[in-house]
C-alpha cells in the first residue's frame, strides 16, 4: 500500500533547528551547500564535516535517518568516484595495464564523495525538521519580494502544497489503476521497452482523465470555501523570526568568517 | 419562520462542448423556499440535476433566468458573492477532493484564512468546528490517512469554521459505507438540532430522506414531488418512476395495501410499521380466531428461488490458509489477510460483507492473481496462480474494481470493450460475436460502439467497463462495490445483468457489498469479514439469522429482517425473513389471505 507513505520526510522534534523559522532554514541551506562546493583545502573540508555533525546532533533526529538520503545516490556516488579515481592524472600509486590510478586521483574521489555526502545531509536536515506545510510558507514568504517583477509568489506556494496533498491520493490511484488493468489483460512486466512503455497508456489515460477532474471539483470547493487568491489572506500558523534566528544567523557569519579568513591568512 | 434560501423560477443550461448543439437544460423552472433550521432532503436519480441546484445555491453557478436568494442576498449580486458562500457552505461528493491543505488542521482553517480573520480567531474557529464533528484530536493527520467519513466530517468542520447559517451537501454520503453514513448523518442532525444550522442533503438514500423535515422529488430538471417524508412516500409509483425508491418497510406497507388488506397511511420508520403489523395480526387473530393456520410450507415460495445459485455444486474456488501482509518489514506493516480458507461453489452467488478495511477488497484481488499470497494457496478450477497458469486464470476469473468507469481510456467504446480480448490472439469473427454477445447481455446499445467512452453517462459507463470484462468470458466474475454511487433504479439493474448472467450463462458470481439488503436479496451464500479474517461463512438465511453477531462486526440486518425479529410472532420462532416478496408470502401466510403470487 503507497497510500501509507508520510508526507516529506519530516520527523516531529522541539530541537533548535525544528523551531528555527523555515527561511533562515531555507537561506542558510543553500549558503552551506553554496560553501561545500568552496572549500578545498582539507582543514576547510574538517571544519566544514564538524559543522555537519554538530548539525545533525543538535537536530536530534537518529543518525540512521539523515543516512536515508544517501541510499538512492549510493551509486551515483560511487561511479563518480571511481571515474575520478581512474581519469585523474599525476603520481601513479598503481599501474595495470593501461590503467593508472594515481595519488591524485584517489585524493580527489575521496573529497568529492564527501561533498556530496555534506550537501545530501544538509539538504535532508532541513526537511528533515521542516513540514512541508512551513517550508511552502517559508518559500512563499522569501518569493514575496520578487512580486515586484512579477513573481507570483503566494500562487507557487499554493501550488506546491496542493501538490503534496495530492502525491499520496494520485500514488494511490495510480497503483488501482494498474491493478484494474492488470486484470483486463494488461501486462506491465514483459516485453521490450518500447511495448512497456506502451502498455503505460491504458493507466496514464484514466489517470490524466482523474487528474483533471479532481484538479476541477477541488477549484469549485476552494471557491465555495472562499478562496480568491492571496489578498486579505491570513494564515492560522503565522512564521515569525525570534532571536534564534538572529542568534544562529550571526554565529553562522561568525563560521564563515573563520573558515574564509584562515584560507586569506595562509 | 425566516426563509433560508428562495428560488423563483431558475433554470440553468450547461453550453454544450459542440459548437451548433443546444446545451443540456439541467434546471427547468425551479421555484422553492427552504425556511431556515429546517432539515430538508432534495432526492433524485442521477442527472436528475441536483447537483446543479446544488451550485445555484452558493453562487458557483448563476441562474440564466431568475433568482437565488440565500438569507436575504441575490447570488446574482457578485459583491456579495463571498457574504454568501460564508452563509451558505458547500460539501462535495468526493471526500478526497475538497481536501486542499497537507494536514486536518490546516485544511479546516483554509475558510477562515481566506476571510481574512486574524490567526488567534482562526486558532478557536478551527478548534470549535473539530469538536462540532467530533473530530477533536485530529488536527495533524494528514487527509490520506483518514476514513471516508472522516474526511467528510473534515469537510463539514471546513465549512463550520466560517460560521454558516446553512450547509449544503451534495450526494456527500454517497461514496462512504455505512459506518461512514451514520457518523456523517449524526453529526449532520446534531448540528441542526443544537445549533440551528439549516441543512439542505442532496442523496438517493431513501432511508436518509425518511429522517427530513421535508423532501424535495426531483426528476429531470424540475421538482416533482414535495411534501413531508410522509407525504412524499406515499408517492411509491411515481417514486419508483423517476428511478427512486422507498424504505424497505414503506414498500412492504405498500404491497399488503395493495392485496386489499387496509392499512391507511404508509409507515415510513420501522416504529411505525412494527405498530402497524401488530395491529394487522391482532385484528386477524380476533376474525380468524378458530381458523386453522395457513400450512407453514407457505413460507417457502417463490421468493425464495430468485435467491438460489444455479444447482452445480463443484467447488470451483479453493482457498487454503491464506496470509497476506502489506509493507512488510516496515513501520506501516498491516496484515491484511489472516488465514484465509474458503471453497466458492460453481454457479454461487456469493457475497462478500465487512466493514471498511476488513480485507475484503484484499481478499478478492487474490482470487485472480493481482495480489500474491504471502503463505497459503488458491486453486482456481484447477488451475493456480503461478507460471503458466497464471494468464489462464486471469481469463476465468473477471475482476471489476470499484467505479470501474474510472479505468477507461480507449478512443472507442469497441476498442475498450476488446482491449483485453486482442491480447487474446483470437480472430476478428470471435471477437466481434463476444463483444456483441456482451452488450446485448448488458443492454448497451449497438450504436454506442462507435463514440468515445468519455462521452457516455455514468451507468453506461460502468456497463461498459463490465463488458470489458464479460468479453474474455470469465467462469467466476468477482465484482467490488458494483452499485457504489448508482440510484436505486440503476442498481437495481446491474443486478438484474448480475442474476441473468448467473443463470443463463451458468458464471458464478462473487460480490462485496455495503448494502445488505442487496446482498440479502441477490445472494446465496454469505462470507463476513472482520480484521483479515473471515468470521462467518453460511448460506444467506443462516448470516442474517445471526443479528448480534453482526452487530459486533459492525455489520446490520436489512430492514425487513428486522421488522420480523422485533415482531416476535407466536407460534413462530423469529423467521429469517429476507426479502419484501419472502416478508409478503409469509404476511399473507398468517392472515390467511392467498398470496397471489406475481399479482403482488
Amino acid at each position: 500500500m503507497i497510500g501509507n507513505i508520510t508526507l516529506g520526510q519530516y520527523i516531529p522534534g522541539n530541537s533548535i533547528l525544528h523551531r528555527l523559522d523555515p527561511r533562515t532554514k531555507i537561506l542558510w541551506t543553500m549558503i552551506l551547500m553554496v560553501v561545500t562546493f568552496l572549500i578545498d583545502s582539507w582543514l576547510e573540508y574538517v571544519m566544514m564535516g564538524s559543522l555537519v555533525l554538530l548539525l545533525i546532533i543538535v537536530s536530534g533526529i537518529p543518525v540512521r535517518q539523515t543516512l536515508k538520503g544517501l541510499k538512492p545516490l549510493l551509486f551515483i556516488l560511487a561511479f563518480t568516484a571511481i571515474l575520478n579515481i581512474f581519469l585523474t592524472g599525476g603520481t601513479p600509486l598503481v599501474t595495470i595495464g593501461p590503467v593508472r590510478i594515481t595519488y591524485e586521483g584517489v585524493m580527489s574521489a575521496v573529497k568529492l564523495f564527501l561533498r556530496l555526502v555534506m550537501l545530501v545531509i544538509t539538504a535532508s536536515l532541513m526537511t528533515l525538521t521542516t513540514t512541508p506545510m512551513t517550508m511552502t510558507d517559508g518559500i512563499e514568504r522569501l518569493l514575496r519580494p520578487l512580486g515586484k517583477i512579477g513573481v507570483p509568489s503566494h500562487e507557487i506556494a499554493m501550488m506546491m502544497s496542493i501538490a503534496l496533498r495530492f502525491i499520496p491520493t494520485l500514488m494511490e490511484e495510480t497503483e488501482r489503476i494498474m491493478k484494474a488493468q492488470a486484470s483486463r489483460g494488461a501486462d506491465f512486466d514483459t516485453g521490450s521497452i518500447f511495448s512497456r512503455i506502451k502498455s503505460f497508456i491504458p493507466v496514464l489515460v484514466p489517470l490524466f482523465v482523474s487528474a483533471f477532474k479532481r484538479a476541477d471539483e477541488l477549484a469549485e470547493a476552494m471557491e465555495s470555501r472562499c478562496y480568491h487568491g492571496g489578498k486579505g489572506r491570513t494564515r492560522l500558523r503565522t512564521i515569525h523570526f525570534t532571536y534564534l534566528d538572529g542568534t544562529v544567523t550571526i554565529a553562522g557569519l561568525l563560521y564563515l568568517a573563520l573558515l574564509f579568513g584562515i584560507r586569506l591568512i595562509r | 419562520m425566516k426563509e433560508m434560501i428562495r428560488t423563483e423560477e431558475v433554470y440553468y443550461e450547461y453550453m454544450s462542448q459542440n459548437e451548433g448543439e443546444s446545451g443540456i437544460q439541467a434546471v427547468k423552472g425551479i421555484s422553492l423556499s427552504i425556511k431556515q433550521g429546517s432539515f430538508v432532503v432534495v432526492l433524485g436519480r442521477n442527472g436528475s440535476g441536483k447537483s446543479t441546484l446544488a451550485r445555484l445555491f452558493n453562487g458557483l453557478l448563476v441562474p440564466e433566468k431568475g433568482t437565488v436568494i440565500v438569507d436575504g442576498i441575490s447570488t446574482g449580486d457578485r459583491e456579495m458573492i463571498w457574504e454568501v458562500r460564508k452563509t451558505l457552505g458547500l460539501v462535495f461528493q468526493n471526500p478526497d477532493n475538497q481536501i486542499v491543505a497537507t494536514t486536518v488542521e490546516e485544511d479546516v482553517a483554509f475558510g477562515p484564512e481566506n476571510l481574512g480573520m486574524p490567526p488567534e480567531e482562526i486558532r478557536e474557529a478551527v478548534d470549535k468546528s473539530l469538536r462540532m464533528v467530533n473530530m477533536e484530536g485530529y488536527g495533524d493527520y494528514a487527509p490520506h490517512m483518514l476514513s471516508g467519513g472522516q474526511k467528510q466530517r473534515i469537510a463539514i468542520a471546513g465549512i463550520l469554521a466560517m460560521n454558516p447559517k446553512c450547509i449544503v451537501l451534495d450526494e456527500a454520503t454517497s461514496m462512504l459505507d455505512p459506518v461512514g453514513r451514520r457518523e456523517v448523518m449524526s453529526v449532520l442532525k446534531s448540528l441542526n438540532r443544537d445549533n440551528g444550522i439549516t441543512i439542505v442533503l442532496i442523496t438517493h438514500h431513501m432511508d436518509e430522506a425518511a429522517e427530513a423535515d421535508y423532501v424535495l422529488v426531483m426528476e429531470s430538471g424540475r421538482i416533482m414531488l414535495r411534501g413531508t417524508p410522509r407525504e412524499i412516500f406515499e408517492n411509491v409509483e411515481d417514486l419508483r418512476r423517476a428511478g427512486l425508491d422507498v424504505p424497505q418497510v414503506t414498500a412492504l406497507a405498500y404491497r399488503l395495501k395493495r392485496t386489499g388488506i387496509r392499512i391507511g397511511q404508509l409507515p415510513v420508520t420501522m416504529d411505525e410499521m412494527i405498530g402497524l403489523m401488530k395491529k394487522l395480526l391482532k385484528d386477524s387473530r380476533t376474525q380468524l380466531n378458530s381458523v386453522a393456520r395457513a400450512p407453514s410450507g407457505i413460507l417457502k415460495t417463490a421468493g425464495n428461488s430468485q435467491r438460489k445459485g444455479s444447482p452445480q455444486g463443484n467447488p470451483i474456488i479453493k482457498v487454503q490458509n491464506l496470509c497476506h501482509t502489506y509493507m512488510p518489514g516496515t513501520s506501516f506493516e498491516r496484515k491484511a489477510l489472516r488465514d484465509i480458507s474458503l471453497t466458492i461453489n460453481a454457479g454461487d452467488r456469493f457475497g462478500i460483507i465487512g466493514q471498511t478495511g476488513s480485507g475484503k477488497t484484499t481478499l478478492v484481488q487474490h482470487l485472480n492473481g493481482i495480489l500474491k499470497p504471502d503463505s497459503g494457496t488458491l486453486e482456481v478450477d484447477g488451475l493456480k496462480a503461478e507460471g503458466k497458469e497464471l494468464k489462464e486464470l486471469r481469463r476465468k476469473v473477471g475482476l471489476i474494481f470499484q467505479y470501474p468507469e474510472h479505468q477507461l481510456f480507449e478512443e472507442t467504446v469497441y476498442k475498450d470493450i476488446t482491449f483485453g480480448l486482442s491480447r487474446m490472439k483470437l480472430n476478428e469473427d470471435e471477437i466481434k460475436k463476444r463483444v456483441f454477445h456482451a452488450i446485448s447481455l448488458l443492454g448497451i446499445s449497438p450504436e454506442l460502439l462507435d463514440k468515445s467512452p468519455f462521452e457516455l453517462s455514468g451507468g453506461q459507463k460502468r456497463r461498459v467497463a463490465i463488458a470489458g470484462v464479460l468479453v474474455m468470458e470469465p467462469r467466476v466474475l468477482v465484482l467490488d462495490e458494483p452499485t457504489a454511487g448508482l440510484d436505486p433504479q440503476g442498481s437495481a439493474e446491474v443486478f438484474k445483468i448480475l442474476a441473468n448472467l448467473n443463470e443463463k450463462e451458468g458464471t458464478t458470481i462473487i460480490i462485496i457489498s455495503h448494502n445488505m439488503e442487496e446482498v440479502a436479496a441477490f445472494c446465496n451464500r454469505v462470507a463476513v469479514m472482520s480484521d483479515g479474517s473471515i468470521v462467518m461463512c453460511d448460506t444467506t438465511e443462516n448470516i442474517f439469522r445471526r443479528e448480534e453477531e453482526l452487530k459486533k462486526y459492525g455489520l446490520d440486518i436489512p430492514q425487513v429482517t428486522r421488522l420480523f425479529r422485533e415482531l416476535q410472532i407466536p407460534g413462530h420462532s423469529s423467521p429469517t425473513i429476507l426479502t419484501i416478496d419472502e416478508a409478503v408470502d409469509f404476511i399473507a401466510g398468517l392472515l390467511n389471505i392467498p398470496a397471489g403470487g406475481g399479482a403482488l
